[in-house]
């Protein structure tokens, strides 16, 4: 039962009380609890990174413990700003919290065809669910990610040995970075549940909906007129992700079969929720001066995304910079405005420092 | 550089299946065909169409891979920029889009697409049913069990099948190699993993010799293991039995 209680305040609560924070900074209609949930994923796990990659760098003893006391207490703090700002909006608007709701769905207005469908997708990403915890999927990198949470759990101590035997080991630059292996280890702590556990049946059970969730928001933007196309927007993606293993490369594979691995979330979560993010800042892009304001939340998420990048895996540092490039000129071709591979850079700043330090310790 | 956009239209073909008879790429050539005709709006048509196609054009071109490879150091990740074109989102928004109002009749068709031309990932050879929470096989938790100490560290030798499975379990069970012997492309060498898995039958005295010179406190053979002569006339007792295991202890270690 504590277990529980605990997976909840940290894998939900938390993360939705961080999540009020840049939502405050986002136009009202373009709230809703899913947004919430996601700007707090976000911006917790970009300060996760903030705190632990120096930690695992430059502490030399018990550095897990002192990182993640230091997570814990920021984390608190950044939920407690949340709800503290969510309570000031309240007050100065009072009567306006339907941003604390699904958007636009209303479940009472739709036919009951769409309702079947809507049944079906949750269906699927139900029985996704239940055999994530009761199909165990073998994969040879678990002996490396998943023992990397363990020794952190075990022994307190972060990339100091060797996954694959204990030995002592010298900073493995590549994997160093991507820190996501100790954000399990930190939920397995504060659950007080080994760290497999952790990342073989509850990761499933956060990161499949929180992926679906990202393509939920996406197929808000992409029929956002036609309401009755997105549940059969769902259902395909649901079905390509069962369907997806052609091979053991895609990242639909990785999605079912890895999903407790950075590199799975950077191929489901993080790549789509790129799409999302750029979809939501240009496809309605604001004209007024106001709402321009209104949308620096969007940006911040942004900058989020890409530093969340970075604790998932090195490489998906550089796979975002491409994507970002691709997408930048591509929209400034049709938008005709030359700022936006600006604007966009300016959100990559700080991965640069991540490539700069990865570059300098790999000297 | 013709051999180079060779090697990524290889990368290409084993991502998508193509050699194993899958056609879901397929499937996102003709939806993206059919944004590049049907998609007005701007933005989407930037992100949907154009990026699309900019990344598989980078993905082809050869300089784009040199210039990958170079940077990362690693040849072998190169599939990854694959991901970024969000094959499943692409086709799902073109076949919803290309569906129009009838909308059952494209959902029906299009899991008949995806049915036949995609494989259903639990029919994995790497998906078993779960044998306990920890969704490791249960004979490798029952052998960690036995060996994992209260205090401290112990170091063991396992056979391979256990390899990835032991420290899973404790980290405090440490080993004299673990998981790049079994890797053949990574081209690692041990004497103890030639010692262990590569010797037909296992040469007691100068196997000893090695454990002993690793610190290992257990050493876990298959039932079946061929053995010159017994590891207990060497100061090993046998301290517990699996099903298919039987694990040893060194009362000599140290001595």
């Amino acid at each position: 039962m504590t277990q529980a209680i605990s997976f909840l305040f940290w894998l939900l609560v938390v993360p939705f009380c961080i999540g009020l924070v840049p939502v405050n900074f986002i136009a009202e209609k373009k709230r809703n609890l899913g947004v919430i949930l996601l700007a707090g994923y976000l911006l917790m796990w970009a300060v996760f990174e903030v705190i632990t990659i120096p930690a695992v760098i430059w502490i030399q003893y018990n550095n897990f413990s002192f990182a993640m006391n230091l997570f814990m207490a920021a984390a608190l703090l950044l939920a407690i700003i949340g709800i503290i700002l969510w309570y000031l909006d309240g007050k100065k608007n009072v009567g306006r919290t339907g941003w604390l709701g699904l958007g636009n769905l209303k479940w009472s207005e739709l036919s009951l065809e769409t309702k079947i469908e809507w049944f079906l997708f949750l269906a699927l990403v139900g029985f996704q669910l239940y055999m994530s915890v009761t199909r165990a999927s073998f994969d040879g990198d678990d002996a490396y990610y998943v023992v990397q949470s363990l020794m952190a759990q075990q022994n307190d101590a972060m990339y100091k040995n060797l996954p694959y035997t204990g030995r002592s080991a010298d900073l493995d630059v590549r994997h160093v970075l991507a820190v996501f292996p100790m954000w399990v280890a930190f939920v397995a702590v504060k659950a007080d549940l080994h760290a497999t556990i952790v990342s073989h049946v509850i990761m499933p059970l956060v990161l499949i909906p929180l992926s679906y969730l990202v393509y939920y928001e996406i197929s808000k933007m992409l029929f956002s007129a036609k309401r009755e196309s997105r549940p059969v927007f769902m259902i395909m993606m649901g079905l390509f992700q069962l369907f997806g293993n052609v091979s053991i490369y895609t990242n639909e594979t990785f999605f079912l079969t890895r999903t407790w691995q950075g590199k799975a979330v950077a191929g489901s979560f993080i790549i789509p929720m790129f799409f999302w993010m750029l979809l939501w800042i240009f496809k309605e892009e604001p004209e007024e001066k106001k709402m321009k304001k209104q949308n620096a939340g969007m940006w911040m998420m942004l900058v989020c995304l890409n530093m969340t990048a970075g604790i998932c895996s090195s490489i998906a540092v550089f796979l975002v910079a491409i994507l970002l490039g691709t997408s930048a000129l591509c929209l400034m071709f049709v938008k005709r405005d030359w700022k936006v591979p600006i604007k966009l850079g300016l959100t990559y700043i700080p991965n640069v420092f991540y490539v700069l330090l990865y570059l300098f310790l790999s000297r | 550089m013709w051999g180079i956009f060779l090697e990524s239209l290889v990368i290409f073909q084993n991502y998508a299946g193509y050699h194993q008879n899958k056609f879901l790429f397929g499937i996102f050539l003709f939806f993206l065909l059919y944004l590049w005709l049907k998609e007005d709006n701007k933005v989407l048509r930037a992100l949907f169409v154009y990026t699309p196609t900019l990344l598989l054009f980078l993905f082809f071109c050869p300089v784009f891979r040199k210039v990958f490879v170079a940077l990362l150091n690693d040849a072998e990740t190169y599939y990854r920029l694959i991901w970024l074109l969000q094959m499943s989102m692409v086709s799902a928004y073109g076949a919803v889009k290309l569906c129009g109002k009838y909308r059952k009749m494209g959902l029906v068709i299009m899991t008949i697409a995806i049915v036949a031309c995609g494989s259903y990932v639990y029919q994995s050879e790497h998906i078993t049913k779960a044998e306990n929470w920890y969704h490791l096989p249960e004979e490798a938790v029952e052998v960690a069990e036995l060996i994992d100490p209260e205090e401290g560290r112990v170091m063991a030798l396992v056979p391979a099948d256990l390899i990835y499975y032991i420290r899973q379990y404790s980290s405090r069970i440490n080993m004299p190699y673990g998981r790049e012997m079994l890797i053949a492309r990574w081209d690692y060498y041990h004497d103890m993993y030639e010692a262990m898995e590569q010797a037909e039958v296992i040469e007691t005295s100068s196997f000893v010799e090695l454990t002993r010179s690793y610190g290992c406190n257990y050493v876990v053979l298959k039932q079946d293991r061929k053995v010159e002569e017994p590891l207990t006339d060497y100061g090993f007792v046998l301290y517990a039995q699996t099903e298919n295991y039987l694990i040893y202890q060194d009362t000599e270690l140290g001595e």
